[in-house]
């Protein structure tokens, strides 16, 4: 008995040990945290556009095609980072990309459109962050993958990297 | 002399502390003008995360996020929200992870109970042990 009370521990320990380290190694982002409202359907939300004047009501416009959902902002120095590949999405794989502008300038913001390109068909403005919470957005840039029927299915948070890129254009040749 | 004087030091210094740690954060524009409501407020805040300094309220951060939903839980309370709907609205967004005290539901059974279950197993393996070396 007295041998398995330093054994049975030990094991234990060892263990925790083993998990800590296999949590150590592997790729992932602590902080990064799951989103709620993967698999379900996308927020209801109205908001003004950037570029003309026609008010963009959520239900009308998801639910037919595969739509990328980028939270962008102009000060917002990874945004630009990630550009490339949100105009990429846009021009090589055709696949519709929204922005959503937040908490920003919309003059610097068609300022920056301008200078980059852009890819997006529709520009929203998110003046006071209220559609980001409706999405829990909690860091910009954060990227969504919606599917033809309206439901969200991969949400990424930071900058979108080669790797991601490739990630994500796996994903919408998947759910087609 | 210099004992007292370094005493009287470390005292202030932790009193300071002490009082900065209760200052909160919320600006005077935010606080409503009804008492029970903002006190209700208060007390949501203090139990619902900042998600982006994953560590500290939403009623101690200083980060825009934290602001904003400080500002939503007000107007949702003027609107007559309850408390249970207000929590339902953060978590249907952001998920349990945004209360700092996580629900008691089947997938945090453990996070509950474990510790518990790991005080029974060390109380037995002590009393256990106790009794085998007394028979020596």
């Amino acid at each position: 008995m007295k041998k398995q009370l330093i054994i049975i521990p030990s094991i234990l320990f060892l263990l925790i040990l083993l998990t800590f380290f296999y949590l150590l190694i592997i790729e992932r982002n602590p902080s990064e945290i799951p989103s709620n409202l993967i698999e379900k359907n996308v927020p209801k939300f109205e908001a003004e556009s950037l570029i003309n004047s026609k008010k963009f009501i959520s239900h009308d416009e998801f639910g037919n095609e595969i739509i990328l959902v980028n939270f962008f902002a102009t000060w917002c120095k990874p945004c630009i980072e990630e550009h490339i590949y949100i105009q990429r999405f846009a021009d090589e794989e055709k696949i519709r990309v929204i922005g959503i502008n937040y908490k920003d300038n919309p003059k610097k913001t068609i300022k920056w459109l301008n200078k980059l390109g852009n890819p997006y068909s529709n520009v929203l403005l998110d003046k006071n962050g209220r559609i980001a919470i409706d999405w829990g957005v909690y860091g910009i840039p954060e990227t969504y993958v919606v599917n033809s029927k309206g439901i969200i299915k991969y949400k990424h948070i930071g900058p979108i990297t080669e790797k991601i890129y490739k990630k994500i254009n796996s994903l919408t040749k998947e759910i087609k | 002399m210099i004992l007292k004087k370094s005493f009287i030091i470390i005292i202030s210094f932790c009193l300071m502390q002490f009082l900065s740690n209760n200052s909160y954060t919320v600006e005077p524009d935010e606080v409503l003008k009804n008492q029970k409501q903002e006190l209700r407020a208060r007390n949501i805040s203090k139990n619902v995360r900042c998600m982006v300094c994953q560590n500290q309220s939403i009623d101690d951060s200083n980060a825009p996020l934290a602001k904003d939903l400080r500002i939503l839980i007000r107007s949702k309370i003027k609107d007559g929200k309850n408390d249970e709907e207000i929590y339902k609205f953060l978590t249907d967004r952001y998920g349990d992870f945004i209360l700092l005290k996580p629900p008691l539901k089947l997938s945090t059974l453990a996070l509950w109970f474990f510790p518990f279950i790991f005080l029974i197993i060390g109380i037995f393996i002590v009393f256990y042990h106790n009794k085998k070396s007394k028979n020596f």
